[in-house]
């Protein structure tokens, strides 16, 4: 299960191989439902996206290879780009099938569990580098899906400056997020 | 930060561009560190989600909606995921006599626990309502694994989704096989092998209704295909 094989996996998906998807699924199943979650706010509309995002895999809408980067960031955005299309036309929300079947499934593996706190810590230890209004951009800009013009509205700054103030905040993760690779943050 | 194409990188991350834009856009980010490096960084966001537990029953929903996704809803009964390996759908009307009795006890044991679930539910588009029935399987004896059935009732089908988790591992051959059973006449109904988190998942469509079967029972098989049970029951509720 290491993560190289994620295109190998992407490979096979793409020559229609079931069992090839089912394995991505269960290796993106929780973080996936979580992020969509985060971002949704409602489990049912995360699992319609988490299901359209693998429709999309399935059928080979969007591909990817490496010279797009890293296979997370790919289907991250793909799942975000999802996640915006229901939000912008959000739906009445319907009665939650899994509230009359509630079970907790089981645990997630350790080392995703690991690797996911480690990855969490990172990334919100960059984020907190950020001033207050570059945090609350990104999460308006990028889990919110807001548009510009509301961004504008909300963060009370000209529209004409929203999409380079958004650059700037990313920029500025990025460079934190480096700078801790570079201090061995990083585990590879 | 003159070039215009890097003017783009907030639109492609926020999905306002055109399916040509965003071509013209990757394109430009294979020769843009900046750019690049910018979106690999976006790409860590995602892990500020706290982890939330999906649905149990999730991921046989999801991968029977894609695999089975065509453009026109008129599926062919059992037609299924080899991953989660198909049994062809042969109905014999030879009666196993180690049927009765093995049930029997099961039920017996095992019949109090059961939890069920029915809710109506209709589709916001008007569909055709449907029916669904959450069943938790109960372990036999020394076994420690557990299960949910859903059965869900559509016009003209029943689909049946089982979840199962806590799975010991199998020896190389074994399965996992789902049973529906009417009047001690079991028929396959799907089956899977428990991936290495000791979780496995079946997805079964049948055309037939809910109120025909008795029980549902899942055994463990020496091999798969079997059209009627060899191996043990290690979980089964009635219906
Ligand atoms: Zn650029």
């Amino acid at each position: 299960m290491e993560k190289s094989t994620d295109t190998s996996l992407y490979l096979r998906i793409s020559e229609q191989d079931k069992a090839a998807l089912e394995q991505l699924y269960d290796r993106y199943e929780k973080i996936l439902f979580s992020f969509l979650y985060k971002m949704l706010e409602d489990r049912e509309l995360a699992e319609e996206a988490l299901q359209e995002v693998f429709i999309k895999i399935w059928r080979g809408k969007g591909v990817y290879d490496e010279s797009k980067g890293k296979f997370t960031s790919w289907l991250f955005r793909m799942a975000q780009n999802t996640a915006i299309d229901l939000i912008r036309k959000r739906k009445k929300p319907t009665v939650p099938i899994e509230e009359a079947a509630q079970m907790a499934s089981n645990d997630t593996p350790v080392d995703v569990q690991v690797e996911w706190q480690e990855k969490q810590e990172q990334i919100e230890t960059a984020v907190q580098r950020l001033s207050t209004e570059q945090q609350k951009m990104i999460d308006l800009f990028y889990f919110k899906g807001h548009t510009h013009e509301t961004i504008a509205d909300m963060c009370d700054i000209p529209l004409g400056t929203v999409k380079s103030r958004i650059r700037l905040a990313l920029k500025k993760l990025k460079t934190s997020l480096h700078g801790m690779q570079e201090r061995g943050a990083y585990d590879d | 930060m003159t070039n215009v194409d890097c003017d783009r990188l907030v639109d492609y991350l926020n999905g306002t561009l055109s399916e040509d834009e965003i071509e013209q856009f990757e394109e430009h980010v294979k020769t843009c560190t900046e750019c690049q490096e910018i979106v690999e960084a976006t790409g860590e966001l995602p892990y500020l989600a706290d982890p939330v537990e999906p649905p149990a029953d999730m991921k046989a929903r999801i991968l029977s909606n894609v695999f089975e996704e065509k453009p026109e809803q008129n599926n062919p009964p059992a037609a299924l995921n080899p991953a989660m390996s198909p049994i062809p759908l042969h109905r014999k009307k030879s009666k196993p006599n180690i049927w009765r009795p093995l049930i029997a006890a099961v039920l017996l044991a095992s019949l109090l626990g059961n939890a069920y679930a029915f809710l109506q539910l209709s589709d916001q588009d008007d569909a055709p309502e449907t029916a669904i029935e959450s069943i938790e399987l109960q372990p036999s004896e020394a076994f420690a694994g557990t299960a949910t059935a859903e059965m869900i009732q559509e016009e003209g089908s029943l689909n049946l989704v089982v979840q199962a988790n806590q799975l010991a591992e199998l020896d190389a051959g074994q399965v996992y096989q789902v049973w529906l059973i009417k009047d001690d006449q079991p028929i396959p109904a799907g089956a899977f092998s428990p991936n290495p988190n000791g979780e496995g998942a079946s997805y079964y469509q049948l055309e037939e209704n809910l109120s025909e079967w008795d029980t549902i029972a899942i055994t463990l098989e020496p091999e798969t295909g079997n059209e009627l049970p060899e191996g043990e029951i290690v979980m089964s509720a009635g219906i």
